[in-house]
């Protein structure tokens, strides 16, 4: 046969030979897996050199991923860290599968490298690192492992919600600041994110999925079941990823380990806690800057997860009791604060209910029974404040009356009247204590005064709230308008609402 | 010299016909091209420049290494078993001078694969920084495209020593009749000497001078760089310790008081310091007020540090690309040397188990200070011995040296983070690599290849 020929004929051959394999690949994927022939699963949703290079090493991937590691923990011991991302790239990407490799990648950048950097920029930068590998990696190529899920929460929960780290702030802002690019400078709107209409909603969406890899239908779900949650905080993620998780886990039963669900609940419990206690997100247009408010609706769902924690775990009972317990407490006196005294009264009852016997207070006579919701609300500002200490009262009390009038200013004006009257409540208190002819010596002098007092400091020009602020509260108060003119922005005493 | 000129020639044009030199040329290249374009770097212009030296450098190093490795190997003992040597051995050449001949080809050859390589990297580096922002570019161009000279507050260990003794002194006055280790008592009451220097109570503040010396003169002007590392013996719940940081003497110079800084221990944090702030005898003063509720320990050896500009990126990268010259020249030494009496093959399985070993010098400290090649037991806290280490102790012990002897510099690690290479660093490596080590080398290789009976050598074709 002629030579070119033979060549021609076998190149051919071949090439056939390679589409006929390539068409019973996913067959004999298949057959692996369910017979059991291989301990190695076949890479997924790999790039085309991952793919190659994880075949081709074979098992040489384990010893040099090894020496990778031995170069990252030398690097890491001489505060090198500039190497540490590439590293952790080719580690995990040597070995996709083994999940503690992501985990341990993730909570290093996240956790130990970010908080060496001073800057909190820089400690940003290895936190969102940590958190992409595991959201966009790692959950890439083992989109069923429910440990990734809950770590992927824990960066929210942990790192970012919780004020541990000195930069929790910063990272707040700079999340809020991503998910403005979703929801905008508004609490989010999910209904038009699941069902975008308009080009601007389709390009939202599609900036949720693509680059945040969420599903707005999930977070619908999410914010129906565990809501309503604050998007724009980092609760609302831990939740989310919790819960895809518990989805995950629910989908392949057998695959589930119960102590991994039980941390998962956990985080969701957690978090729905955080996102009572300051899961609200208020703007104060004059210092341009955020706070954190209580979330109050959430307070029934919150409940309703504590009382399906202590039926599903027999374990920890008497730590959950002691948590719901406290969470209750909590929630009666931030809706007294809030002005929205019937629930405070539901909850407060609802409280005596389920502990009738445990004190509310350090005092062991405080049982529910024996209080009013009145008592309850000023004795717990009081216990930190020794109330025979005239001057710790008396600061208490200004305390919230400035306050009071801040939220007032905010348009916040349930708060403002719930605040002003519990600072009536512990005057009230704290004078009706005071010994028959001690008045003159221990008294705090007429409440109006003390009242006069704050607010002339505070609507001072010189000391107080800047001048739109005071110009809010002489509105509401109905309050002459200032008569000397108000200085020009960027010249008062103070830059921002006193805290 | 012309002899020697002769046989280096010759040895560039094997390489050439042997496309060597244009193969490692275009891996040489393709790194320094394609390694920024796969490099995952910390998102920082300064990250991803301290990443991009670091892994050039490293691969032009040991692409180079290997290549002279396998080229020294190569040229001498093919020759020799090729018989190709003996056309030349009869020529009125010496013997020592074709040693040498070939040592100076493959060194004009790895120069200007070097200079080419490093030329590539530093006009890389230099047109990305000039494509960035103005203010990240100063940031670069002030801590890692620069040459960073380091001052440390004096040296107290004759300080030190001295009140150990004395306090020693006393003990055993007060103590005559104790039974001690008196090497473990001196060596404890030295570390708790040195810990009233480095220790920084809660709610104290201590105090170093660092003398500028002459180079005040030249650092008018010019904003300096305090490098600080502390330690903790208690973790904080956030995982930093509040600083309260202030340089120089109010009233005396000028003076800079810090914000409170929340900074991580165990790691080095550098910041800023304005220009001046030194007296006139050049004695610059920091103060670290602690306002935690645990001590701090500044470490003597680096827990302080001042960094000032000593020169520039582009003559430092020179240096550095000096000392990997010299780390070549000692390569290519060895290589020869194992050539000079072994078959190609087994001359370069030799080389390699150099080079290897001297990649080993952490395991090889290990059993020197362990005092054994057997495993150290952390459960029982047992350390195994073995009849062996009688000979494999000392063994390592002087191979330690040896390794250290070339080993000891680290020029791709200070370009990445911006330190200057001393010329007499540079020259130090000369001294020490080329000339004693290299020297070495090739004297025994000279020797062995001139009593070597080129024609008994078995001949492949």
């Amino acid at each position: 046969m002629n030579p070119r020929l033979k060549k021609f004929l076998l190149v051919a051959l071949a090439a056939v030979l390679l589409a006929g394999v390539s068409q019973v690949q996913d067959a004999l994927n298949h057959d692996r897996e369910t017979l059991g022939l291989t301990r190695a699963q076949p890479l997924e949703n790999a790039p085309p050199v991952l793919a190659f290079t994880t075949v081709a090493l074979g098992g040489f991937r384990g010893l040099i991923s090894n020496l990778l590691w031995a170069r990252a923990a030398d690097l890491q011991e001489e505060d090198k860290f500039f190497e540490m991302a590439q590293l952790a790239d080719w580690i995990t990407k040597l070995e996709p599968h083994y999940t503690q490799v992501w985990i341990f990648e993730a909570w290093n950048m996240g956790w130990n490298i970010s908080v060496k950097f001073k800057d909190f920029a820089d400690r940003w930068r290895w936190v969102r690192r940590g958190m992409e590998l595991l959201r966009d990696d790692a959950l890439r190529y083992n989109p069923d492992e429910i440990l990734l899920y809950r770590e992927l929460a824990w960066f929210f929960q942990d790192k970012m919600g919780k004020n541990t780290d000195d930069a929790s702030l910063y990272y707040k802002r700079q999340w809020a600041g991503e998910m403005a690019r979703v929801f905008g400078n508004k609490p989010a709107n999910l209904d038009e994110l699941a069902n975008p209409v308009s080009e601007d909603q389709k390009a939202r969406a599609r900036l949720l999925r693509v680059e945040f890899k969420m599903d707005p239908r999930f977070m619908k779900e999410v914010n129906e079941r565990y809501g309503p949650l604050e998007w724009r905080l980092p609760e609302a993620h831990a939740i989310y990823w919790a819960a895809v998780g518990l989805q995950k886990a629910a989908d392949y039963p057998a695959r589930v380990n119960q102590k991994d669900l039980i941390t998962l609940r956990r985080v969701i419990y957690q978090s729905m806690l955080l996102s009572f206690q300051r899961g609200r997100l208020e703007t104060d247009p004059f210092s341009k800057s955020f706070e954190f408010g209580p979330n109050l609706d959430i307070i029934p769902k919150v409940n309703e997860a504590y009382e399906r924690n202590l039926d599903e775990d027999d374990i920890y009972t008497e730590d959950i009791q002691r948590a719901h317990r406290y969470f209750l407490m909590q929630a009666v006196y931030a809706l007294y604060v809030n002005n929205r005294i019937p629930e405070a009264g539901q909850w407060f009852k609802y409280l005596g209910e389920k502990y009738p016997n445990k004190a509310l207070l350090g005092d062991p006579d405080s049982l529910p029974g024996r209080l009013t919701l009145d008592q309850f609300a000023v004795a717990s500002v009081q216990e930190d404040v020794n109330d025979t200490s005239h001057d710790r009262v008396k600061s208490a009390v200004e305390g919230l009356l400035a306050t009071s009038y801040r939220n007032l200013a905010l348009d916040q004006d349930d708060r403002a009247t719930g605040l002003k009257r519990l600072a009536l409540k512990i005057y009230q208190n704290y004078t009706n204590k005071i010994p028959k002819g001690r008045e003159e010596a221990m008294g705090l002098g007429p409440f109006e005064v003390i009242n006069k007092e704050v607010l002339s400091r505070l609507l001072d020009p010189e000391r107080g709230f800047p001048p739109q602020a005071r110009a809010v509260l002489r509105t509401k108060l109905g309050l002459p308008a200032e008569s000397a003119p108000a200085k020009a922005e960027g010249t008062p005493a103070q830059d921002t609402l006193p805290r | 010299m012309q002899r020697l000129l002769a046989i280096a020639w010759l040895t560039w044009k094997a390489a050439v016909r042997f496309r060597l030199f244009l193969v490692i040329a275009v891996l040489l290249l393709a790194s320094v091209v394609a390694l920024p374009l796969l490099i995952e770097d910390d998102g920082t212009a300064r990250g991803f420049t301290q990443i991009l030296l670091t892994y050039t450098l490293t691969v032009i190093t040991g692409l180079l290494g290997l290549s002279t490795l396998w080229l020294a190997c190569g040229m001498l003992a093919r020759d020799i078993e090729e018989c190709q040597i003996q056309l030349v051995a009869v020529k009125p050449v010496a013997r020592w001078q074709i040693w040498l001949g070939k040592w100076l080809g493959i060194m004009s050859l790895n120069a200007a694969l070097l200079a080419i390589s490093g030329a590539s990297v530093y006009a890389l580096l230099q047109w990305r920084a000039s494509r960035l922002p103005a203010e990240e570019q100063t940031t670069l161009r002030t801590q890692v495209l620069v040459a960073r000279g380091s001052l440390k507050p004096e040296n107290l260990d004759r300080d030190i020593d001295s009140e150990t003794d004395r306090l020693l002194e006393d003990r055993l006055k007060q103590n005559p009749g104790a039974r001690a280790d008196l090497q473990e008592v001196r060596r404890q009451l030295r570390e708790q000497v040195k810990a009233q220097y480095q220790l920084v109570p809660p709610s104290t503040i201590r105090e170093w001078a660092i003398n500028l010396g002459l180079t005040r003169h030249f650092l008018r002007d010019q904003p300096l760089q305090l490098r600080i590392k502390f330690n903790a013996a208690d973790r904080s719940p956030s995982g930093t310790f509040v600083g309260l940081w202030q340089v120089g003497v109010p009233g005396k110079t000028q003076f800079r008081q810090f914000p409170p800084m929340s900074l991580a221990p165990d790691t080095f944090h550098e910041f800023d310091i304005p220009p001046n702030l030194f007296d006139e005898n050049g004695v610059l003063t920091i103060s670290f007020g602690n306002a935690n509720n645990t001590s701090l320990l500044f470490p003597l050896e680096d827990g302080i540090e001042v960094l000032y500009r000593e020169g520039g990126f582009g003559l430092n990268y020179a240096r550095g690309l000096g000392i990997i010259f010299c780390w070549m020249a000692l390569l290519a030494a060895v290589g020869l040397t194992a050539a000079s009496f072994l078959s190609f093959p087994v001359a370069a399985f030799l080389s390699l188990g150099v080079l290897t070993m001297a990649f080993s010098s952490g395991t090889l400290a290990n059993v020197v200070s362990e005092g054994t090649i057997m495993n150290y037991n952390a459960e029982t806290g047992v350390t195994g011995r073995s009849v062996a280490d009688v000979v494999f102790v000392p063994f390592f012990r002087v191979a330690l040296d040896v390794i250290n002897l070339a080993g000891g510099f680290s020029p791709i690690d200070k370009l990445s983070s911006g330190r200057s290479i001393p010329w007499g660093e540079l020259g130090a490596a000369f001294s020490q690599i080329v000339l004693l080590l290299g020297g070495i080398t090739g004297l025994i290789g000279i020797v062995i290849f001139q009593r070597r009976e080129l024609a008994t050598a078995q001949g492949t074709q």
